[in-house]
């Protein structure tokens, strides 16, 4: 029988086995947040998790976990778990996600662009840095409506236009010492008129026509900003910031597992390993509310936990429970594949 | 000495296709043999007595033995097949737990394509096994029960 072949590649590796079918698991470190799900639905105890503290604080160089291809049969279970994708497992090719006798997790986050008004606010929040904002702005000139015009007969050539004005749109070419040339860029000018008023010889004739008359000459859909949000799959872990920080509800997201998340506060030390491992910024320390005040010693933000369990995994005395309730999962018609899924779940 | 045995082999499968109702021409498919050969061995010619009687004897072998010693030596896995088919005549159940994870192990080791892979269960063709155990034997999770009829 063909044997496993293992190849390592940085903290990633690939597990192959090509015989009647080609069976191949990769892991991607980079997408992995040292939860654990996978050495835990392992049938065959192939998979070990790293000093996932350690690693995460960088004090230490290595993938988070390992596997021994020895005892890895290339079953799948592990992708099937993974609740980031870090780990993927393809038949021939095909990714198990996309062959219907698989289960597979159900959790997706989305960012619908005819809703989305590309403020950034989920790209801002994102802790794992998954969103792009990818926004074209409306041209400036479009937006105002004015003249401008400077009478260089006039101008002493002082410069303080170019010095005040809040657009950068006016410049002034020293040629020689009495030679020069002063230009308005127009597609700059917001006609704010600053230049006008400080001219200390009255040089600048100009007139905002919005001031006088309105907006009957703009088109309000050249203010309109385009663009698009796009979410990386591989970095996202479906913490749901995304859609609590939107402001118009275009970001929509769905976690595989439901859950809840226990700190005992007693037993915790605030040695912070389980807020520098916690890939959705659930765990926080608070700020002292006032001098002399104590305040929790540590607090969540449990709407954006995902029940991964990578932060009871490295608590060193026991001070948080992740209890995973539900696992969303497409069916299969396997009962040891179901009875492992469900495994996953804690009493 | 090795194709020797195998003739004597084909021999000895070629005997019972025969008697099964199999034409010539069949067989000859069937074992990867020329016609001519083949004609040769059903009338009892080219064939040294010596090779039908370590045929004979490897034909007592344990299912496992015979079917790794036949696929080493015929080095056509259809041809294995049919002798292995013809040649042990025991009758196996095959019983494939509800444990079985579908890692295809089993598939990969099956020398004789007797197992299928199905909504992640594997499926054995008990038709087709032989009884030869290593399936069972490399099975990850203990899944496979096979058991003489």
């Amino acid at each position: 029988m063909a044997a496993n072949i293992k190849e390592v590649k940085a903290k990633d590796f690939n597990v192959e086995r090509s015989a009647e079918e080609d069976r191949e698991l990769s892991f991607k470190d980079e997408s992995c947040v040292g939860c654990g799900v996978c050495e835990s639905i392992c049938p065959v105890g192939a998979i070990k998790l790293g000093s996932v503290g350690a690693i995460v604080r960088n004090d230490i160089d290595e993938s988070k976990i390992e596997i021994d291809e020895e005892k890895c049969v290339l079953c799948g279970m592990c992708s099937v778990g993974c609740p980031v994708d870090a780990l993927e497992f393809t038949v021939d090719g095909t990714p198990i996600s996309e062959i219907e006798t698989y289960p597979k997790l159900i959790s997706s986050a989305e960012i619908d662009d005819d809703t989305c008004i590309y403020c950034k606010a989920c790209e801002r929040a994102c802790p794992r840095e998954a969103i792009t904002v990818a926004r074209q702005l409306p041209d400036r000139s479009k937006l105002v409506t004015g003249e401008i015009d400077i009478d260089k007969e006039t101008c002493i050539d002082c410069g303080i236009c170019e010095e005040m004005c809040p657009a950068d749109a006016i410049t002034i070419d020293q040629k020689g010492p009495e030679d020069f040339d002063i230009a308005v860029d127009k597609d700059k000018c917001v006609y704010c008129l600053v230049c006008k008023k400080a001219c200390p010889v009255d040089a600048i004739m100009a007139a905002c026509r919005t001031c006088s008359y309105g907006e009957y000459d703009l088109d309000p859909k050249d203010a309109e900003v385009t663009g698009k949000a796009l979410i990386d799959d591989d970095a996202c872990v479906r913490c749901g910031w995304c859609e609590e920080v939107c402001p118009v509800d275009a970001a929509k997201v769905e976690k595989p597992f439901e859950g809840e998340l226990n700190l005992d506060l007693d037993k915790c030390t605030t040695c912070g390993a389980c807020v520098d491992v916690c890939p959705c910024d659930v765990l926080f320390f608070p700020k002292s509310s006032a001098p002399g005040t104590i305040d929790d010693k540590l607090m969540k933000d449990e709407q954006f936990c995902i029940y991964c369990g990578a932060c009871e995994n490295v608590c060193p005395v026991e001070a948080i429970d992740v209890k995973r309730t539900g696992i969303k999962c497409t069916p299969t018609k396997s009962k040891s594949w179901q009875k492992s899924i469900d495994s996953l779940k804690t009493n | 000495m090795p194709k020797h045995i195998a003739s004597g082999l084909k021999y000895l499968a070629a005997l019972e296709l025969v008697r099964d109702g199999y034409s010539q021409k069949q067989i000859s498919k069937m074992l990867n043999v020329n016609k001519s050969t083949l004609s040769h061995y059903l009338n009892g010619r080219n064939i040294s007595l010596g090779s039908i009687e370590i045929a004979e004897i490897v034909r007592e072998f344990s299912p496992r033995d015979f079917l790794v010693f036949t696929d080493a030596i015929i080095e056509d896995k259809e041809a294995t097949k049919t002798i292995v088919k013809t040649c042990l005549v025991n009758k196996y159940s095959v019983e494939v737990k509800d444990s079985c994870i579908g890692c295809g192990i089993c598939v990969d080791t099956c020398l004789i394509d007797a197992i299928v892979l199905d909504d992640l269960k594997a499926h054995i063709d008990s038709d087709i096994c032989c009884g030869c155990q290593i399936c069972a034997e490399k099975c990850p999770t203990n899944s496979i029960n096979i058991l003489e009829e």
